[in-house]
């Protein structure tokens, strides 16, 4: 499910040219914006039946922990 | 000098959708303190009734609950609610969403909801209130809400681009193809209006947004009378020679 998991996330954020960690804090990212978060939130919808609530996405901050998210509420 | 006021909407009776809140609400408020008569439709029971509490003399005015996605229902019910305070003079479709979606992950059934609370309601509506039974003897004025992103693009908001372009493509056909029957149509086009709901986007929360949408704004951010206004002319005689515009209303947004 991890490797499903980033390539959700590369797909989302258009970053097929690199590498990501699962310790990335992928707010950081320099193609992350609200328009990109729209995109990573409905595409994690579409993909695990997960809508994860803006509240629990504020305090999410590593790839790491969005995947945790995922798995505790699937 | 003139006695008749061309600006007034006495003895008009004018129906306004998306009127229990925001620039609906304006819109009716602002005719109702012209004289107008005003029919009200929105989802809400309750909140209608918290905009008829606003309009002057508020006895006189009318409503109905009808939830502008179901297309059926409109057709069921919407002619026989309408019927009794015909002859209709003015309609004012201001409901509406504004959905912000990226393009990548739009879905076909978000378009179609959009649409139809955008667009394809007004249509239905409008093929209702242009029946020569409800319609008034001195003609008809039809406003459609639409928004500067008929004109130009965001980011995120293509579909609601899509259905308020649609929106002014179709007000330009009607004007020519409803001239002969003294029907007019135009729309309204506002930039970024201080609403209930505007207050709370996102860019509000963020001070660098905040500004940079303040700055795009000459005359600074609208308020909802100024729209109201426009609706007010548009529905008003003095506007009988305007059909098939789009009034822009944005502080200059567009100028640049």
């Amino acid at each position: 499910m991890e490797l499903k998991f980033k390539e959700v996330i590369i797909e989302a954020l258009e970053i097929e040219d690199r590498e990501i960690l699962m310790s990335d804090k992928f707010k950081e990212f320099e193609e992350w914006d609200s328009l990109a978060q729209l995109t990573l939130i409905a595409e994690l919808d579409d993909q695990f039946g997960v809508t994860i609530q803006s509240e629990d996405f504020k305090k999410i901050q590593t790839l790491q922990e969005l995947f945790d998210h995922i798995q505790k509420v699937q | 000098m003139r006695s008749h006021n061309p600006f007034t909407l006495t003895g008009k009776t004018i129906l306004i959708t998306g009127a229990s809140s925001g620039i609906g609400q304006g819109i009716a408020v602002a005719c109702a303190s012209q004289g107008a008569k005003v029919l009200l439709l929105g989802r809400d029971l309750e909140r209608l009734k918290e905009t008829i509490a606003l309009c002057e003399n508020g006895c006189d005015h009318g409503m109905i609950s009808l939830d502008l996605a179901d297309d059926t229902k409109i057709k069921e019910e919407f002619e026989s609610f309408v019927k009794p305070y015909a002859p209709i003079d003015g309609f004012v479709h201001a409901a509406g969403i504004s959905p912000t979606i990226p393009f990548k992950v739009m879905k076909k059934n978000q378009v179609l909801e959009t649409f139809q609370l955008n667009l394809f309601s007004a249509i239905t509506l409008i093929q209702t209130l242009s029946k020569s039974a409800l319609k008034s003897s001195e003609g008809m004025s039809m406003v459609m809400i639409s928004s500067v992103m008929s004109e130009v693009g965001e980011k995120g908001k293509s579909l609601y681009a899509m259905t308020k372009a649609a929106m002014v493509g179709m007000v330009k056909s009607l004007a020519l193809e409803y001239a002969d029957k003294n029907i007019r149509f135009n729309a309204i086009s506002p930039s970024v209006i201080n609403t209930p709901l505007s207050l709370k986007s996102e860019y509000r929360k963020d001070d660098a947004a905040m500004k940079l949408v303040q700055s795009q704004h000459p005359l600074g951010l609208g308020e909802i009378e100024d729209v109201a206004n426009a609706a007010v002319y548009l529905l008003s005689d003095a506007s009988k020679w305007a059909t098939g515009t789009n009034m822009i209303v944005d502080g200059g947004y567009l100028a640049r």
